[in-house]
């Protein structure tokens, strides 16, 4: 039985949802080729933001020719399916369990062979928590490679925007850091908390206040998050000679 | 004085005690008789013939000492290679024969006079270093191989001190270090008069790219036509390819130029550089030379369009950019018309879409047009897609990927043309359960699909392959050939190919084929299968040789008849199985139809052999392979022999090759005797004969003995003792 709130939250949630929602791309309109798949580990939070979806697959839809779901998938590192998913998603703030041998195995095969994972630390607590944890597990999983900050011209910053910094719910770092195996970046990391600015609750209001840049850092915020998606389904294909002379001049 | 007594020494001292007492006795008493002057004439008369006997028994002998002179045995060397057939310029004879002449002809030929004075051996020098006999000089032919003249004055060296050569020159000869035989050299031929024009040197890349432009060095000699104008053409088979107007200037003559061309399509050429017969050649067989030229791709030129940003385009950007035969140049559509962007256009990476330059000017620079799950219609006019029909008519290829965005929208215009699948115009992408894909009884064995070459392991991998979500329900064309299909209730076709003019189409009729990547990947089977076939795929579609499993590398120049020829086979390891299985064979087919002897030998590395036969025809032949997995057959041209001859009389060479061995060359008309005379004697040897001779053998101690027994008896009878 639906209380009388829970009916007047609904109904207005639907009223701010339809109203702010963009117009529908007409192209894509069949099935979704992007959806978070957001891993869940043990220890720590895994889900510090968990609203962060809808606003940024809208976003996504509204700004470019991805078609995406605003489905959220939560998955662990045995799921069947876990190679399918185009982007995996890692949250979090505090210190998690270290993973064991066989998930660190199917993780490492997984990176190396294809597999995409976006990881953010909430917090941004260089050294501590949930950086601690995850860079733990990096070296750990790719011992021969560093996760470190990517160079300004990396394919991620200029796969859709030409990015010049990274904006998020604070800014902690003005780029993202990864690690690279040849000519692609399998983990992208994040300190800025980029999920937290696109989180919007059900009524179409920001879960959170971006610091110390206000709205045009959440703005950076999104355009980071649709250079990630894109970069995840385009690779370098930035760097290609085509796109060179473009980029320069707009660079200058 | 020496040897051994016939009686122990003390039995001869006896003997001549013995000997010495009866003639003192005897001496007495005939000086009673004859007195004392006659007694001591008899007495010494006996005396001789004891003494005589005696020395005898003592076997007394004389050693003779005799001086000898010996002169070294003499090899003649006859050159019976190829240019030693050919005619003299009177035409009435070869030069073989007339270097026979030189040997036999005459009351005292140079055969007859050298074998009278020294030890002489004939070698006939052609295929071999044979010895024969004189009896067989007249028999003697040319034959087509030569061996090295230093390697046969090497195993000459060790029985003789001097080897004669008659020849034209043509010869094998590695220049060394001069610790052989001197050779003396006795031209034949006519140099002054020989006329020929001939292909010397075909230089050849190795390897030559399609569409770009191939240089081959060609040089031309002659002898004996100054001034004239030769057309010099470049044929592929009998396709003319190049002409080239050349001018000699002068009598002997070699010119080298430059013959370009840009073949235009991939696999192994037959070419042949020639030029015309000549009024007076001597030879018109090395008037042209037939070679074989292997056309490449330099790359793969894939121009890819991208309908949007997907797991489809990244994986198969992946597999395309990690193959280096690739050169590819992909454009994604990154927003559609109907997305809004926020941002000015600096702060954007987006390009424009370069429609009119791509498909109407640049589409015939590339190999292969990939559409993956690209909406024209919000790009351009469905006109636009007539360039894109033209391309693959004319030997292109294009191939469609599929995904929601796709097919559809495609029904009437030109690419529905083109492709193998019937398109409805009604919206066919479906997404629903996952389908299964299996190979069709045609995908079995298709290059594109048969990832393995063991059959039923190729069947099992692609029984493992991840299900599809994603696929457009399409049905085939009646010339196209489904590779794949949807494994479930209806068979929907997923990997369907054709053909259209002279290029080649291909329908993968879904989005997610990089589920096979990442689904094998998930399963611990790694991602070579996907690699694979994109690859295959590509190569497919590009009428790609080296896609074929077996493949036939054939000489760089055309084989000659009655000259083996050797070609080598290779076989693509196409699967992870270490050795392909079942057996090979050869099989090599005359002009005339019928199959020759042909040789198969395994070499070193796994997957590699050497095939041999022995053309006995001119013409192309057929040369066949088969495996259990596919065969293959080339051409290879087979000429006549002295394609390559340049069969002018090189006497000067002749003058070098002796005076580097310490010999002499002499002309016809020099006494060859004399001037072979110092060289005969000068390497002789010379030894010492001894012989013993017994004395009582010899016939004059006989007649010393009768002499002194007869005057003793005359003497003795005349004065009275008897």
């Amino acid at each position: 039985m639906i209380s009388r709130r829970g009916f007047l939250s609904f109904g207005f949630g639907l009223a701010v949802s339809l109203l702010l929602k963009g117009p529908r791309p007409l192209l894509c309109a069949s099935l979704p080729h992007f959806f978070f798949a957001q891993l869940k580990y043990r220890g720590g939070e895994w889900d510090p933001n968990p609203q962060f979806v809808s606003a940024m697959i809208e976003e996504l839809e509204l700004r470019t020719s991805i078609n995406g779901s605003k489905e959220r998938r939560v998955t662990t590192l045995f799921d069947p399916d876990l190679f399918f998913y185009p982007l995996l998603y890692m949250a979090g703030r505090y210190e998690f369990d270290p993973f064991t041998p066989q998930e660190r195995e199917i993780l490492r095969r997984f990176l190396t062979h294809g597999g995409f994972l976006f990881a953010e630390d909430t917090v941004g607590a260089k050294g501590f928590g949930f950086d601690r944890a995850f860079r733990n597990e990096m070296k750990k999983i790719l011992p021969d490679h560093e996760l470190k900050g990517l160079p300004p011209d990396h394919s991620v910053y200029r796969s859709f925007y030409l990015i010049e910094t990274i904006g998020g719910r604070q800014k902690v770092n003005p780029y993202l850091e990864g690690i690279t195996l040849d000519n692609w970046t399998p983990v992208l990391y994040s300190q800025n908390d980029l999920s937290g600015a696109w989180s919007r609750d059900r009524y179409g209001k920001w879960v959170n206040e971006c610091v110390p840049g206000g709205e045009p850092q959440r703005s950076s915020a999104f355009k980071a998050g649709i250079n990630i998606i894109v970069y995840s389904f385009t690779s370098d294909y930035k760097k290609d000679l085509v796109h060179h002379p473009f980029i320069k001049r707009r660079q200058n | 004085m020496n040897g051994i007594p016939v009686f122990p020494l003390w039995l001869i001292l006896i003997l001549l005690a013995l000997g010495w007492t009866a003639v003192i006795v005897q001496y007495g008493l005939i000086r009673r008789r004859l007195g004392s002057s006659r007694a001591i004439i008899l007495s010494l008369l006996r005396l001789g013939v004891i003494l005589l006997l005696l020395s005898f028994a003592l076997n007394p002998s004389t050693t003779a000492r005799k001086e000898h002179k010996m002169l070294s045995p003499i090899a003649i060397l006859l050159d019976t290679s190829q240019s030693m057939g050919l005619a003299t310029q009177s035409g009435k004879s070869s030069r073989l024969e007339d270097a026979k002449a030189l040997l036999l002809d005459g009351e005292k030929s140079l055969l007859k006079s050298l074998t009278g004075r020294v030890e002489v051996k004939l070698y006939a020098l052609g295929d071999s270093l044979r010895a024969f006999d004189g009896g067989e000089l007249s028999l003697l032919k040319a034959t087509r191989k030569q061996v090295d003249l230093s390697e046969a004055l090497d195993r000459l060296r060790r029985e003789y001190s001097l080897a004669i050569l008659l020849s034209d020159g043509n010869l094998k000869w590695e220049k060394k270090n001069s610790a052989g035989i001197p050779l003396i050299t006795i031209p034949v031929g006519d140099t002054g008069e020989y006329r020929d024009t001939l292909i010397k040197e075909v230089k050849t890349p190795p390897l030559a790219f399609r569409g770009r432009e191939v240089r081959i060095d060609v040089t031309i000699k002659s002898y004996g036509y100054a001034g004239l104008t030769l057309p010099v053409l470049l044929k592929d088979g009998n396709r003319l390819l190049k002409a080239k107007n050349m001018t000699i200037k002068q009598t002997s003559d070699e010119i080298t130029f430059p013959l370009s061309f840009i073949p235009e399509e991939v696999g192994q050429h037959h070419l042949s550089v020639s030029i015309p017969p000549q009024f007076g050649e001597s030879l018109t067989s090395n008037n042209s030379v037939h070679f074989s030229l292997r056309v490449v791709r330099d790359k793969i030129r894939i121009l890819m369009v991208s309908g949007n940003p997907s797991m489809s385009y990244r994986f198969m950007r992946m597999a395309l950019k990690n193959d280096p035969s690739i050169d590819l140049l992909s454009f994604v559509i990154l927003r559609t018309p109907s997305n809004v962007l926020n941002v000015p256009i600096q702060e954007q990476s987006l390009i424009p879409f370069p429609v009119e330059t791509l498909f109407s000017k640049e589409l015939k620079n590339f190999d292969l047009l990939l559409f993956d799950n690209f909406p024209y219609q919000f790009y351009f006019n469905p006109k636009v897609l007539e360039p894109v029909r033209e391309f693959v008519r004319d030997g292109g290829s294009f191939s469609m990927i599929g995904g929601p965005n796709v097919f559809d929208s495609y029904a009437g215009t030109p690419v529905e043309d083109i492709l193998p699948v019937r398109l409805t115009g009604r919206r066919d992408y479906h997404r629903d359960a996952p389908l299964e894909v299996k190979l069709t009884p045609v995908g079995a064995n298709h290059p594109i699909t048969r990832l393995s070459l063991d059959e039923n392991e190729n069947v099992r991998l692609w029984q493992e392959m991840p299900s599809l979500d994603g696929v457009n329900l399409l049905d085939p064309k009646s010339s196209g050939r489904v590779l794949l299909e949807s494994g479930e209730r209806a068979s929907w076709p997923i990997l369907t190919v054709g053909d259209y003019g002279k290029g080649r189409v291909l329908v993968l009729s879904t989005d997610d084929s990089w589920k096979w990547y990442m689904g094998m990947v998930a399963k611990g089977k790694g991602q070579w299968a996907y690699l694979r076939f994109i690859e295959k795929m590509v190569r497919w579609l590009t009428k790609d040789p080296s896609l074929d499993p077996v493949q036939i590398i054939l000489p760089e120049r055309a084989g000659t008849a009655g000259q083996e020829t050797g070609v080598r086979i290779t076989l693509r390891e196409n699967d992870l199985s270490p050795n392909p299985k079942g057996v090979i064979s050869l099989s090599v087919v005359n002009p005339d139809g019928l199959k020759i002897a042909s040789d198969l030998k395994t070499t070193g590395p796994s997957g590699e052999y050497v095939g041999s036969f022995f053309p006995e025809k001119e013409g192309m032949h057929k040369i066949k392979v088969e495996t259990p997995f596919g065969s293959v057959e080339e051409s290879l041209a087979i000429t006549r022999p002295g394609e390559d001859l340049d069969g002018a009389p090189q006497h000067e060479r002749l003058r070098m090759i002796s005076a580097s061995t310490g010999g002499k060359f002499l002309s016809r008309g020099d006494d060859l005797l004399k001037e072979i005379e110092p060289y005969v004697g000068r390497d002789a040897y010379r030894f010492i004969e001894e012989r013993s001779l017994q004395l009582w053998s010899r016939p004059y101690v006989l007649a010393i003995l009768l002499l002194l027994l007869t005057t003793e008896w005359y003497l003795r009878r005349r004065w009275g003792m008897v």
